[in-house]
């Protein structure tokens, strides 16, 4: 079957008939992106699959709405980010105590998780961006792993580029202290 | 896997690598689960009935309500402390008696067949007969 372009999903979500498909195509297309996108913010294979399983479902309510000016690409991330973001903020109200330290405990559950094949040092590293501000994090993830341009990135998140920019370099920097120290 | 003793760098090739997995067939089985989830939640949800865009009867009627409804409490606010109390109860059950008659009224309609009152001239009707009951005037209203 081949790959539909994004004007193509959007016209056949909106085509009678057509909407399943249209859906079926836009899931194949990014679902992976968006799974690792979500993954390295919420860590956890489980939790990660059910973000992406909310954040598809918000795209397929909203998708008869969506204004295509703003680019499929940068609208589903942000749905993602959003999600994965408050998805965090819930867990953090239902399940901890406000002076256990949240990042300390998803860190503890990436060190016994079967689904994290990195070495010493990758571990290192996810402990490392763990302790970064979330809006830092997400920033760096972004930019080192995924290589996504500043441009997108200030749409997805809808911060300037410059502010975006100094937030990576910060990101950066405690990075390799904290690398440093241990 | 083989651990790296050397001292990190950021720019290390390697270290860029995403180093999360998933499941075996993960990404094949995602999208059958998820439409499984979707058709799930559309079946379990309650439908509710749409109502269309209000026509300019049944903004009217609205209307009427509305005034009728600020008219009797104002009238309610002036009555003495005294009587308030049996008022407001007399009000309740006039109420109720309103929507003992439609009930009536509506099955009768339903079983005979002869009168089809459409939504909007239902709802006017409601609308006017509230305000006969309370003594509104009509006059002032509709002029």
């Amino acid at each position: 079957m081949p790959e539909w372009d994004d004007r193509e999903i959007v016209v056949g979500f909106n085509t009678r008939g057509k909407e399943e498909e249209a859906f079926n195509q836009l899931v194949a297309k990014y679902q992976e992106r968006l799974y690792w996108h979500i993954r390295k913010i919420v860590i956890s294979h489980d939790d990660a699959d059910d973000v992406l399983q909310n954040t598809m479902i918000k795209v397929w309510r909203s998708l008869g709405s969506f204004r295509a000016e703003s680019g499929l690409y940068t609208w589903l991330y942000r749905i993602a980010t959003n999600e994965a973001l408050s998805f965090l903020k819930q867990k953090k109200k239902k399940a901890f105590a406000p002076w256990v330290d949240m990042e300390e405990q998803m860190f503890e559950k990436l060190e016994a998780d079967p689904w994290f094949s990195g070495d010493e040092i990758q571990l290192k590293l996810q402990e490392a961006i763990l302790k970064l501000p979330e809006k830092q994090r997400i920033v760096f993830n972004m930019k080192y792993f995924d290589h996504v341009k500043y441009e997108d990135m200030s749409k997805i998140l809808g911060t300037s580029v410059g502010a975006l920019k100094a937030s990576y370099h910060h990101a950066v920097k405690k990075i390799e202290a904290m690398l440093e120290k241990d | 896997m083989k651990m790296d003793r050397k001292k990190p760098d950021l720019q290390q090739e390697a270290l860029k690598k995403s180093p999360f997995g998933v499941p075996e067939g993960y990404f094949e089985s995602f999208s059958d689960r998820l439409l499984e989830r979707i058709k799930e939640e559309e079946s379990s949800t309650v439908p509710v009935r749409k109502i269309g865009t209000p026509t300019r009867w049944m903004s009217l009627a609205a209307a009427v309500l509305a005034a009728a409804l600020l008219t009797t409490s104002i009238i309610r606010l002036s009555s003495s402390k005294d009587s308030e109390g049996i008022y407001s109860d007399l009000a309740i059950l006039e109420q109720m008696q309103v929507l003992e008659d439609d009930r009536y009224l509506y099955e009768l309609l339903e079983e005979e067949g002869s009168v089809e009152l459409n939504e909007d001239e239902a709802f006017a009707s409601q609308a006017i007969e509230y305000l006969a009951i309370n003594d509104v005037e009509m006059d002032l209203i509709f002029e």
